[in-house]
């Protein structure tokens, strides 16, 4: 097998043919080995189990696509933005007496004749695009190799979302930008001109942007359609961040399909693909997919112990780092801690509130502070997650934009909408910018989407025909004036910065160990023994007695806050000491919230 | 494959096929057809299937080879085609036919297939095969590349639809100089027209004779595209609805439109590519179905076929006798509790039959109903749920209604400037249920306008010019916050209900939901919480709740039987009636108004729990758990103000010893479990020992001297 290795890099194909080859000679009726594989996954799953050899295979990228030859193995990060149905392909034909196989390719590599014997397989078309938000710290940079001649393109990628997202503040802030003196400053040099006629562009930019027009090769952002063989409905889904290794095909003779065509099947219902030429699109035939998280896209994982001490100190830098952030408000910073780390358990079946996810508004932000720490914040919020999204909330932006991803009969594609989120990406909704004006039946239907989001982590899908509900999981950050009644968030609780941050830069090395730590623990196990469950049941139902008003959505929060807590100091079964402290936390926020009031 | 041999299977099965009357379904078809009154002949593959002398291999290759076989019918049955026994309009086609048949007898012997004319031609008929419909339908997803070529049925939604044009399937043109007609079948989509003329005459003399394509004489079909597209309840989680193209022709064209759900049964086919798009298609082939039938899913209860094993299955749940409590734990079964509600609800699908008097009046038999409760006590989830059961459901709530989006309206076509009458959400849910979220914030105005549909069933119209009457034959299911948003203690019980009494008497059940301060409650919430977030998932029911469909089953076949009440059961809801009344007539303060509706009601109630049971008459059960749904739907009001009402304290724990005990069926109570249940009606251990003491006087119970436990003594 040590010789098919070094031909799995250059020519896949090759390797396809030749266990496709032994197969025919053992025998195998060709028919029987529709939605099967010969052997030849194998291969390159064995080839590929190494992570040095993984490193090896070049990422496509707008970048690389210039020079990566056509018919060799490439890899593609990406989020399943669309599921173009199947396709049926001639599988296996006979020329002359041999069988020969199409798999894994566009053209045929050798003649065949019009009567030829085939048979016909099938194989799933996704439309892959980057994962939206994607932060610039998570380019993966590949085996030197490959990448010294060129940019790796989603760096360039993230740079320019970040400067989109600069901007956006920017707009926000005004011309106040000096004041400033936080990290995202230096992120927002990019891009300081002419800021408020930009608003309306970028965010439309990234809202159609990866809509309707595709973008040549050469543009920052490269879709991917991904020929996927023999893979179980089970194993990928809508909004899946998958890693492809397969065939990059690219074959000009192609091209000229769809255009001038007077074919009278396009005449109606024109095929999704003619939106894609390949010229636009690659076309990549997976070889082998894996589903990525958030922790894959951290860079030079410190393989370290996972030592409880270790767990303890990371968490108190964190917290550190996010009190100075935050303006020295400790409650706020713990909050946001518990904050990111959270994640939805499951979807209830019925109606109600998704468990385990904890989304926090943080209110009291006036121009002022929100210019200082809404900024600071978001920015820290950036470097810490790989997926951050950060959406200005005005009554214009509810109006026009389409939040909910629709389908598109005319071209027979899901038209992406703000709300396609990979899961786990972090989203930030400004309320500070929100005035009072009407809503016309975009913004109400928009402010439902939200809302359904905050509440029960779905979004809706509008099919024309019908709606359908994909589950999300997304951590919603709320910045608010007051408390936001269009967002009713899990946490609401009052900002109190005491003083202006002095430095919140954080070294490279601490900044890698907080994304680790939440990636990692963000995902960690979490139990609840019978003993505990009957602490917390007397609890709850001794809190209902004395106060009629706390209802289940309270109480979902409290031991979602508690798990949150003794996830967060690395520990995998809640204890009466969490418990307390949850139930601390919740009695200092109702203090500050009760203060407000006052 | 031996075609000759296959076409005397068709034509044997043609003709002699009998359906289970006896009567020899297709030659009644064919000889329709051959007098002109029918285009389509369907051959159904049940038929097939059913047929005394079925070869097993024949309907397999039916099966899988369809197109082909349908060829091979249409050869058989020009064979067996018999004359037509009615006289009928000569159109220009039969001309055209008989000038040819004539023309065709001449020539001697037809050597030259262009010029031997097709038996396309002459046919003026369509054959479609007929997939049985015994099996669950496809899914598109689920038609794989082995189904190519193979007869499948599948079921979606229609997305869109071309225009009907019209397809050429036979050419015809004639030649300038030899004078023949040539003939040109067409098999795809695209078809390249002769320019020579092919006959033999010509070839011979060299001539290149011109031919010319005769529209007239050509024979087209209609033809329709469309595309469909999964049903979202068919669609995995975290999918995509997957969409296919549809071809339609002929009599099935303007079949369906967008929107429609659809059946559809048809020939799994590739697109045949020709010219450039044949280089792409040697890799990769689009498909299409070739429909064969088309099927519009029923929305009423009174067309709802059942279903394979359905039958069965209701049959099975109708010799269970816990029908009645089964099928109402299965509504929302996620709704903790509420057991009586739920079964008042089961009761409103269900429904009574409609009574038409020999004077012409009518009297509903649809229930109406009521929920009125705190707020988040489950109420819209429950009308949700209740529409997705109903077969023909319409949800709106009273605030986004005016009583014109309720009724009717008049509307001017923009188009022909026509007035035309446009029914509200009461006339949509005609034959089905309509259910009203939050009624009380409904505007006085519009909710009058629910008045006659309540009791007459119609909507009356009159402006604009136009007056008239729609049907509007629905069960109203309407929900309502109390007048100040939550149950007022405090007031009296027509206070906080706040609906005109007019109003009120028309629903057959009024439902109070409160959300009473109760331990038990909140402690089962606890658990509910803990448990989720301990198990990741919903604690599991306890049960096994129907699925939708088999609820929707069982009551449409109960909703087919009209049971009637027996002579003798006449007194005995007369007397429970006049009672009701006596005891409303006693109370100074009347929590409801008993009027002859109620009478109504309890027959009504009493019918559409007769229609559960399968039973052709009411029995007293019936009357009696009809009753008992109405005192407990009362008595919803009455319990909070028992305390108030001067029921004293020893006597109501006493009522509450005696119920617990009855419900548990044990004769002796512990002191712990007595002082547990009264403890959380909020009454002390000292009323309790006071109780024990007082009824012990009385002889209704013993007390254990030392353990204070209670032994109720039988009577």
């Amino acid at each position: 097998m040590v010789g098919v290795a070094f031909d799995c890099l250059a020519n896949p194909l090759g390797a396809v043919r030749v266990t496709f080859e032994k197969a025919m000679t053992s025998k195998t009726d060709p028919k029987s080995l529709n939605g099967k594989d010969w052997g030849a996954i194998e291969v390159f799953r064995d080839f590929l189990s190494d992570r040095e050899t993984l490193s090896q295979v070049p990422i496509l990228d707008h970048s690389s696509i210039g020079w990566i030859q056509p018919n060799s193995l490439v890899r593609f990060r990406g989020l399943v933005q669309d599921m173009l149905g199947n396709e049926f392909y001639v599988g296996a034909y006979k020329d002359g007496s041999t069988w020969r196989t199409n798999k894994f390719t566009d053209v045929a590599s050798f003649p065949m004749g019009s009567e030829a014997e085939t048979s016909i397989w099938e194989r799933q078309l996704l439309y892959c695009v980057p994962v939206p938000g994607q932060n610039t710290w998570t380019v993966q940079r590949s085996s030197q190799s490959v990448v010294s001649s060129c940019n790796n393109w989603s760096s360039q990628h993230g740079e320019k979302r970040q400067r989109e997202d600069a901007m956006l503040e920017d707009h926000m802030v005004d011309q106040e930008l000096q004041g400033s003196t936080s990290s995202s400053k230096k992120m927002r040099e990019g891009g300081v001109s002419g800021q408020s006629s930009q608003l309306q562009e970028s965010v439309t930019d990234e809202t159609s942007g990866k809509v309707c027009t595709i973008p040549d090769f050469d543009s920052k952002y490269l879709p991917c359609l991904v020929k996927l063989y023999d893979s179980p409905e089970s194993d990928y889904k809508l909004n899946d961040i998958i890693e492809f290794v397969g065939v990059f095909t690219f074959n000009p003779e192609l091209m000229a399909q769809g255009d001038g065509s007077t074919d009278l099947s396009n005449e109606l219902f024109e095929d999704a693909l003619a939106h894609l030429p390949p010229n636009k699109v690659p076309r990549l035939h997976c070889l082998v997919h894996r589903k990525l998280a958030n922790h894959d896209f951290l860079l030079g994982s410190p393989v370290i112990e996972i030592t409880p001490n270790l767990i303890r100190k990371t968490r108190e830098a964190l917290l550190g780092h996010l009190t100075t952030v935050l303006g020295n408000d400790g409650l706020a910073a713990e909050c946001v801690l518990l904050h990111l780390l959270s994640r939805v358990i499951v979807h209830a079946r019925v109606d109600s509130a998704a468990v385990g996810k904890l989304s926090l508004n943080l209110t009291g932000f006036t121009t002022e502070s929100y210019n200082v720490f809404g900024s600071q914040l978001k920015s820290a919020v950036q470097t810490l997650l790989p997926f951050t999204k950060s959406v200005p909330f005005s009554v214009e932006y509810l109006n026009s934009v389409s939040l909910a991803p629709r389908k598109d009969y005319e071209t027979n594609r899901l038209v992406s909408g703000v709300l396609q989120l990979a899961e786990g990406t972090h989203l930030t909704l400004d309320e500070t910018q929100l005035k009072a004006g009407m809503l016309n039946s975009i913004g109400v239907e928009n402010a439902r989407l939200l809302n359904n989001l905050v509440e029960l982590q779905k979004v809706e899908y509008d099919f024309q025909f019908y709606k359908m509900e994909m589950p999300t999981d997304v951590q919603v950050l709320i910045l608010s004036e007051g408390k936001s009644n269009i967002l009713p968030a899990d946490l609401v609780l009052p900002f109190q910065p005491s003083a202006v941050g002095s430095s919140v830069n954080a070294g490279t090395e601490a900044l890698q160990a907080w994304r680790w730590y939440l990636a990692t623990l963000r995902l960690s196990a979490h139990d609840l023994d019978p003993d505990m469950q009957k602490v917390i049941e007397d609890d709850l139902v001794a809190a209902r007695q004395e106060d009629r008003s706390l209802g289940s959505k309270d109480f979902s929060r409290w031991l979602s806050m508690a798990r949150l807590i003794s996830i967060s100091l690395g520990e995998s079964c809640l204890t009466l000491e969490h418990w307390q402290m949850a139930k601390e936390l919740e009695r200092r926020r109702k203090e500050r919230l009760n203060e407000m009031k006052k | 494959m031996d075609f000759a041999a296959e076409r005397d299977l068709a034509k044997d099965f043609l003709n002699n096929f009998a359906d289970a009357n006896g009567e020899a379904k297709y030659l009644n078809i064919l000889q329709d057809v051959s007098n002109h009154k029918i285009r389509s002949i369907q051959i159904e593959l049940e038929d097939l299937f059913n047929h005394k002398d079925l070869d097993e291999d024949f309907l397999k290759r039916v099966m899988e080879n369809t197109r082909r076989y349908i060829g091979i019918f249409s050869d058989a049955i020009d064979e067996i085609m018999p004359e037509s026994t009615e006289a009928f309009p000569d159109d220009d086609h039969d001309i055209y036919m008989t000038q040819r048949m004539e023309e065709d007898s001449e020539k001697p012997e037809n050597t030259d297939r262009h010029q031997r004319m097709p038996p396309e031609i002459k046919r003026f008929y369509e054959v479609y095969i007929k997939a049985s419909s015994k099996e669950r339908p496809f899914t598109i997803r689920e038609v794989k590349s082995s189904y190519i070529g193979q007869l499948v049925r599948i079921s979606g939604i229609v997305t869109r639809c071309s225009d009907v044009k019209p397809l050429m399937q036979v050419a015809v043109y004639t030649c300038e100089e030899c004078g023949f007609e040539i003939y040109q079948e067409v098999t795809a989509r695209i078809f390249m027209p002769l320019f020579e003329c092919p006959s033999n005459r010509c070839k011979t003399n060299k001539t290149k004779g011109n031919i010319q394509l005769q529209h007239r004489a050509s024979k087209f079909l209609k033809f329709q595209e469309a595309k469909i597209q999964e049903l979202a309840e068919h669609v995995p989680k975290g999918h995509i609805p997957r969409s296919m193209t549809i071809h339609l022709r002929g009599e099935l064209t303007r079949k369906v439109s967008p929107g429609d759900v659809v059946e559809l049964s048809g020939i799994f086919l590739p697109i045949p590519y020709t010219g450039f798009r044949a280089m792409r298609a040697g890799l990769v082939a689009d498909t299409f179905l070739e429909a064969m039938s088309v099927n519009h899913f029923k929305k009423k209860y009174e067309e709802y076929e059942l279903k394979g094993d359905e039958e069965e299955q209701i049959a099975r749940l109708a010799e269970d006798g816990d029908i009645y409590n089964k099928l109402s734990r299965s509504l929302a079964p996620e709704i903790f509790g509420h057991e009586d509600v739920k079964k008042a609800l089961l009761l409103l699908l269900v429904g009574a039959p409609h009574r038409k008097l020999k004077d012409g009046m009518k009297i509903r038999g649809d229930l109406h109903i009521c929920l009125m409760g705190d707020p988040g006590v489950a109420k819209s989830q429950l009308l949700k749920h209740i529409i997705n059961v109903a077969p023909r459901g319409v949800y709106t709530t009273g605030r986004g209604s005016s009583g014109v989006g309720l009724t009717a309206a008049v509307q001017r076509d923009p188009v022909t400037n026509e007035m035309v009458l446009e029914g509200g959400a009461l006339v949509l849910a005609d034959m089905g249920i309509c259910a009203i979220d939050e009624f009380d914030k409904m505007e006085e105005s519009d909710r009058t306008a629910i008045h006659e549909v309540m009791e007459q069933q119609t909507v009356s119209i009159a402006k604009a010019g136009i007056t008239t009457s729609l049907n509007a034959r629905t069960a109203v299911l309407a929900a309502a916050n109390p007048a100040w948003g939550r149950y007022d203690l405090r007031r009296t019980p027509a206070e906080n209900i706040n609906l005109p009494p007019a109003l009120l008497s028309r629903f057959d059940l009024l439902w109070l939901i409160l959300d009473r301060a109760d331990m038990d409650n909140d402690l089962e919430m606890a658990r509910h919480i803990v448990y989720v977030h301990q198990n990741k998932e919903s604690p599991a029911l306890g049960f096994a709740p129907l699925e939708p469909s088999v609820l929707r089953a069982y009551i449409s076949a109960a909703r087919k039987i009209s049971p009637h009440v027996p002579r003798e059961l006449e007194e005995y809801i007369a007397s429970a009636y006049s009672s009701i009344r006596q005891d409303e007539a006693k109370t100074s303060a009347p929590h409801s108004y008993t009027t002859v509706r109620t009478l109504l009601s309890i027959l009504r109630i009493s019918s559409a729990l007769a229609r559960l049971r399968f039973s052709e008459a009411v029995a007293q059960s019936d009357v009696d758990e009809a009753l008992r749904l109405m005192q407990m739907s009362k008595f919803s009001l009455y319990s909070d103000d028992r305390q108030k009402s001067g029921l004293d304290a020893i006597s109501d724990i006493y009522s509450i010893l005696r119920d617990e005990a009855a419900r548990t069926n044990k004769m002796d109570v512990s002191y712990a479990d007595a002082l547990n249940w009264i403890s959380r009606k909020g009454y002390s251990e000292a009323q309790l020992k006071e109780c024990l003491e007082e009824y012990a006087a009385l002889n209704v119970w013993q007390i254990h001297p030392n353990t204070f436990d209670i032994r109720f003594i039988d009577a």
